[in-house]
């Protein structure tokens, strides 16, 4: 095999959306599109973040781990984001690090460490009305009053298990924002249903740049 | 029909016309009318045929409390139109006819009623037994509903949504907008159910005066505005309550209103506390053709005029039993009714100044007088009233007969809630006991009657439900609890149970055409108390879901035997509370369902997909499903597999080792890197649930995978049988992260040498060899397996999912000199048939252990104390001469193949086929099955019985396995 078959080699996302791409960058073998056409201002937007490495992390004392120098949560459900690195506690033994930022180090050499980016798609939907979507998609309460994003609720969002993260809510709008993970199988399943549930909100596919122009605005706990 | 003029009370907007078809005829209502409104503005008034007796059915309670106004509309029969907004362009039709509504040529049926007694095909038509058949069908043909074509389609919007609250209020009358109001003042979440397409309950429609003097419409109207205007309270109108759960699940369905995005929503909802304030239904009174067109509840009559401007009649004459009947009377007689006079069963108690403003308006009430009889061939004429004891009559022409025996507290949800029902001697209903934690009623469902006591209760309900999630202190709660307790309480009710008359055709039931008479026979019968009558006699069990006879039942079933009420409960009330559409259930149409990372390569080279657990898969590709093709291109060329739906696992920590020893039955301690080991897992009774192979990639750091089918359950499995060993171990799901193509054929290893950066000749890759190299000029990391499951020369390679459509590329690119072309799921069957492979799931079943299936030789019995799941179990079986064997079949017929889980029999039943196909590499037909052990031995003949084979079996005979290549050569060239 040749150089110009390796650079030739394209990585595919789990997700497609039916969107004419604005604008894209090829970024470590993703043709990432940072741009759709009619994105439109409003909101609320869909996006796909698959391409962003997640680790799962497992271990006997995972407490101890400083995954990309960020301490672990103590308690199962917790999150914590510092520089663009979202550390969700699932259980009392694991974790799963997502670099919302996009930039890694690499993975540390320990064996606690599992990449899983390759095994699950990520998706942020944010904007006004984010949470009536969700409640067409899942009974969990992503809304509910007692916790205060970000936050971790492990269930079942369109019937597929996933980890999803409330990373915003905010009052009187229903608006905010989840980033989930699921099976990357899904993937076609997954944006299929979650555009016909926020159809009648207005919801549309965004670029990685609206994303990233959100991100600031989450707060850590 | 002319509309009365324009009401505050309005819920149309008689300036819109929406124009709708019936019986060919092009008619108008207007917005906001439901399709029953409109039909009876346009002048009908017999909407249908009952069920059994083809009585003609008119407009009852505006609520769909019955079956008598269910029509088709768009082609869907059943309709509830009392409950069915009008839409522009529908088709209405009549239901249960031969000729129309009016005209009906089964009417004769209703003559014949002394020959259908309670029960009477319980007890009729079975003997001799071959008229049963006969007679059912002509019974069936006769009576029923309406009936759907096969080939109708719903083309409505269904949607779902789930909601979370702290408080849900069901029932958005006065009572439910106040508990709704009280409780999110508190900063809880409140939802609000509502039935009708608007707040406001009884208090919508009426002019009588609230406890400031405001007319009732108007306080509504307030406090719609407040709810509305709450941030906290989220309404959902046009929603009845079909269903209520432990912990609270609420659940409902909506119907869409125009602009909606959907046409019907299902609702579920999870709430800390519920509410119910569902008020109060009219109890049916119980007279001779109590069920005539042209006889209504009194609330249906008032709401026709109040809410759609439409006089139910011209001459009317009430029999009631409570206030509310009073209260209408005056105000229809307001609005331009004649109001011939107004039978009142009760003796005292009435409202002074409502009698005194009747009397004022020239009507006349009779105390302790009632309905008797409704004359009419098919809408009410003229009505005879008699006393309480029947010794006095009285007859009156009338087109309106505005009748209710008592009112009925609508506590469907409490009962589906558990909450304890018994009967109260002062309201004369059925009311809570006991409620379960967080569960609070409040309104007329209590029996109260006073505007301000209505209200109140729903506040202290609301903040009750407050309390209860810790919103309010209790203190708040107990001064509410002593202003509601000033307040007028509920107020006695109606105990009249039936009118003095025999009960021929007074229906307790109308749905089912269930008389007063019928429960006395199925009394006389000895079904005696309400469940088992409701059985026999079919009492509630049609699409009004009980609310019609609920009531009635159990108060007749006392009265026919001379019992107190108290001895008797109402019916069991089960969900759904309401008629559902089931479009509404299957809400939206996403078939949840995985992918595989080529999944659109193999759709483009014609792959036909199947679903298969979570997954759909390309299980051929061509129209030919023998697979002939691709099989031998397996067999002589090479051939492409998606086989990404594998189970794949990480399994790393300290005691890795030691969970493996656990749960496979092989000893995984002798496993060496670079080799791959195949090995099984059996459940506590030694049948095998899983099979797959590990290999070891460094210390205490495994990959495993599992069958498709098991991969969801593997973490679980593994967890649960070392939950008490205190182990440290992890696992880590990597199904969905590696794509798995197989590579198979003789030319297999042609192609992978194009596209591979690493050697794999056999000598540096032999079988059952596990490497790691990388493709695509170093683009791509492989995990490859030598592994022969087609019995061929193949290469399993596992590559992250986002390349697997890349690194698919490149082999067909580099198999296209071959002829390199894709292999489906039946192909992949069919040639690891022919090697004698089994598949799990296909040749066992759950009783199918490892020694049953010749893997005996995975089992290492000297893996210590290591406990290993199944072992003890597959010890005992190893003795047990009984059990089923599987063994190689062989056709008689070489062309005739037997379906899979044909049935090996003699005089019985000896065992089953588990796979059998036409070998196209053999010629033969063949297969594998299991057989009681006897049948095990090479060359026993063995009968195949399959369905519909109309008694000719088929012949096989035992033959040894592999079919193919026995000494395995292939698979290790």
């Amino acid at each position: 095999m040749t150089t110009e078959t390796k650079s030739a080699i394209r990585r595919v996302s789990p997700v497609c959306f039916a969107a004419a791409p604005g604008e894209s960058e090829d970024r470590d073998g993703w043709q990432v599109v940072t741009r759709y056409e009619n994105e439109g201002e409003e909101g609320p937007w869909l996006v796909d973040l698959s391409h962003r490495p997640r680790w799962d992390v497992q271990d006997g004392h995972v407490d101890a781990l400083r995954p990309g120098g960020v301490s672990v949560p103590q308690e199962a459900g917790q999150c914590r984001l510092q520089d663009g690195l979202l550390i969700n506690r699932m259980n009392r033994t694991q974790a799963a690090v997502w670099h919302l930022a996009g930039a890694t180090d690499g993975m540390p050499a320990e064996a606690a460490y599992t990449d899983v980016g390759e095994a699950t798609l990520m998706l942020a939907l944010f904007g006004p009305q984010t949470l009536r979507i969700c409640e067409k998609l899942s009974a969990l309460d992503l809304a509910g009053l007692q916790r205060r994003p970000p936050f971790l609720v492990q269930g079942p969002l369109a019937h597929v298990p996933c980890q999803i993260v409330v990373a915003q809510r905010n009052s009187g709008d229903f608006g905010g924002g989840i980033l989930w993970t699921c099976s990357r199988g899904y993937g076609r399943s997954m944006v299929h249903a979650v555009l016909d549930a926020g159809r009648e909100f207005g919801l549309r596919p965004a670029g990685e740049q609206r994303f990233t122009d959100w991100l600031p605005s989450l707060s850590s706990d | 029909m002319n509309r009365l003029r324009a009401l505050p009370t309005f819920r149309i907007d008689p300036a819109r016309r929406v124009a709708f078809r019936y019986r060919n005829r092009s008619l108008h209502g207007v917005a906001g009318d439901t399709v029953a409104t409109a039909l009876y503005a346009n002048g009908v008034r017999i909407f249908g045929r009952s069920l059994k007796y083809h009585r003609p059915r008119g407009l009852y309670s505006l609520d769909g409390e019955c079956s008598n106004t269910c029509m088709q509309v768009d082609g869907i029969p059943n309709v509830r139109t009392e409950n069915t907004p009008l839409r522009e362009g529908m088709q209405i039709k009549e239901q249960n006819v031969v000729g129309s509504a009016a005209f009906d040529l089964m009417a004769f049926m209703d003559k014949l009623d002394r020959l259908m007694p309670a029960g009477f095909y319980y007890r009729s038509l079975h003997k001799p037994a071959r008229l049963w058949p006969v007679a059912m069908r002509q019974v069936r043909r006769a009576a029923g509903l309406g009936k759907i074509s096969p080939d109708f389609r719903y083309g409505g919007r269904c949607d779902e949504v789930y909601l979370n609250a702290e408080v849900c209020v069901v029932g958005g009358g006065a009572a439910g907008m106040s508990a709704a109001l009280s409780a999110a003042e508190s900063g809880l979440r409140v939802i609000l159910l509502e039935a009708r397409p608007w707040l406001g309950g009884c208090f919508d429609y009426r002019p009588g005066p609230s406890q400031d003097g405001e007319p009732l419409y108007r306080r509504s109207r307030e406090l719609l505005r407040s709810v509305s205007e709450h941030p906290g309270i989220r309404v959902f109108t046009h929603s009845p309550v079909v269903g209520h759960y432990t912990d609270n699940l609420v659940t409902a369905f909506q119907t869409g209103e125009p602009g909606d995005a959907f046409d019907y929503r299902y609702i579920e909802i999870r709430s800390r506390t519920v509410v119910v304030a569902t008020g109060c239904i009219e109890r049916p009174l119980l007279f001779e053709h109590n069920e005539r067109p042209g006889v209504m509840q009194v609330g249906c009559a008032q709401r026709l005029a109040r809410t759609y401007g439409l006089l139910p009649g011209e001459r009317a004459v009430f029999s009631v039993g409570h206030d509310l009947g009073l209260e209408a009377a005056v105000d229809l007689s307001d609005l331009g009714l004649e109001i011939a006079c107004v039978a009142d069963l009760r003796q005292d108690g009435h409202d002074e100044h409502l009698v005194t403003q009747l009397a004022e308006r020239g009507i006349e009430v009779l105390r302790g007088w009632v309905a008797a009889r409704a004359h009419g061939a098919r809408a009410v004429r003229a009505v005879t009233l008699a006393t309480l004891d029947g010794t006095v009559q009285k007859r009156l022409d009338c087109d309106l007969l505005a009748a209710s025996a008592g009112l009925t507290p609508v506590v469907g949800p409490l009962t589906l809630a558990g909450a304890q029902m018994d009967y109260d001697a002062h309201t004369g209903a059925f009311l809570p006991s006991e409620l379960p934690p967080g569960l609070f009623t409040a309104g007329r469902l209590l029996g109260l009657h006073d505007a301000e006591s209505i209200e109140t209760s729903g506040r202290l309900a609301g903040l009750q439900a407050a309390a209860h999630c810790g919103a309010v202190d209790a203190a708040a709660v107990v001064e509410l609890q002593a202003q509601a307790a000033a307040l007028p309480g509920p107020q006695r009710g109606s105990k009249l149970v039936t009118a003095p008359v025999k009960g021929r055709k007074s229906f307790v039931c109308f749905d089912e055409d269930t008389t007063v008479k019928n429960v006395r026979q199925s009394i006389a019968r000895g079904f005696d108390i309400p469940e088992l009558i409701k059985r026999f006699s079919s009492a509630g069990t049609g699409p009004g879901q009980g609310g019609i006879p609920g009531h009635n039942l159990p108060l007749l079933t006392a009265h026919l035997q001379g019992k107190p009420p108290s001895s008797f409960v109402s019916t069991t009330i089960r969900a759904p509370l309401v008629p559902v559409p089931v479009a509404a259930y299957a809400g939206s149409r996403h078939d949840m369902c995985k992918r595989t990372p080529v999944h659109d390569s193999q759709k483009a080279a014609g792959g036909v997909f199947r679903r298969m657990g979570v997954w759909r898969r390309a299980r051929y590709f061509s129209d030919d499903f023998s697979c002939r093709e691709e099989v031998r291109n397996v067999r002589e060329n090479v051939g492409l597999l998606d086989a990404s739906t594998l189970g794949k696992f990480r399994l790393h920590g300290p005691d890795a080792l030691k969970a493996l020893q656990r749960i496979y039955i092989g000893d995984m301690s002798k496993m060496t890197a670079g080799k791959i080991k195949y090995a099984a897992m059996c459940n506590d009774d030694g049948c095998v649930i899983d099979d797959g192979v590990v290999v070891k990639r460094g210390e205490n750091d495994y990959y495993f995978t599992t069958s498709t089918a098991r991969a969801g359950a593997t973490i679980e499995w593994f967890r649960y049988h070392t939950r008490y060993d205190g182990w440290e171990f992890h696992l880590v799901n990597l199904t969905d992260a590696f794509g798995v193509i197989n590579l198979a054929g003789p030319n297999a290893r042609k192609v992978l040498e194009k596209v591979a950066d690493a050697d794999v000749s056999n000598e540096a890759f032999p079988f059952a060899a596990y490497r790691e190299f990388t493709a695509g000029g170093g683009a791509i990391a492989v995990r490859a397996m030598r592994l022969g499951f087609v019995g061929e020369l193949s290469f399993e390679l596992h590559v992250p999912s986002s390349l697997m459509q890349a690194l698919w590329g490149l082999l067909e690119e580099a198999g296209k000199p071959f002829g390199i072309r894709n292999f489906g799921v039946e192909a992949q069957n069919v040639l690891r048939m022919e090697k004698g492979h089994i598949i799990l799931g296909q040749e066992s079943e759950q009783r199918t252990n490892l020694l049953d299936l010749g893997l005996g030789f995975l089992w290492a019995r000297d893996k210590g104390e290591c406990k290993t799941v199944g072992e003890a179990a597959l010890r005992h079986a190893e003795n047990d001469p009984g059990r089923l064997k599987l063994v190689g079949i062989r056709m008689q017929d070489p062309q005739r193949a037997p379906k899979d889980g044909a049935l090996i029999v003699d005089r019985r039943i000896r065992g089953y086929v588990c796979t059998a196909r036409h070998s196209f590499t053999l010629e033969q037909a063949v297969g594998l099955a299991l057989v009681e052990e006897p049948l095990a031995g090479i060359g026993t003949r063995l009968d195949i019985y399959e369905d519909e084979c109309r008694g000719e079996l088929l012949k096989a005979e035992v033959v040894a396995v592999p079919f193919y290549d026995p000494d395995g050569k292939r698979m290790r060239m």
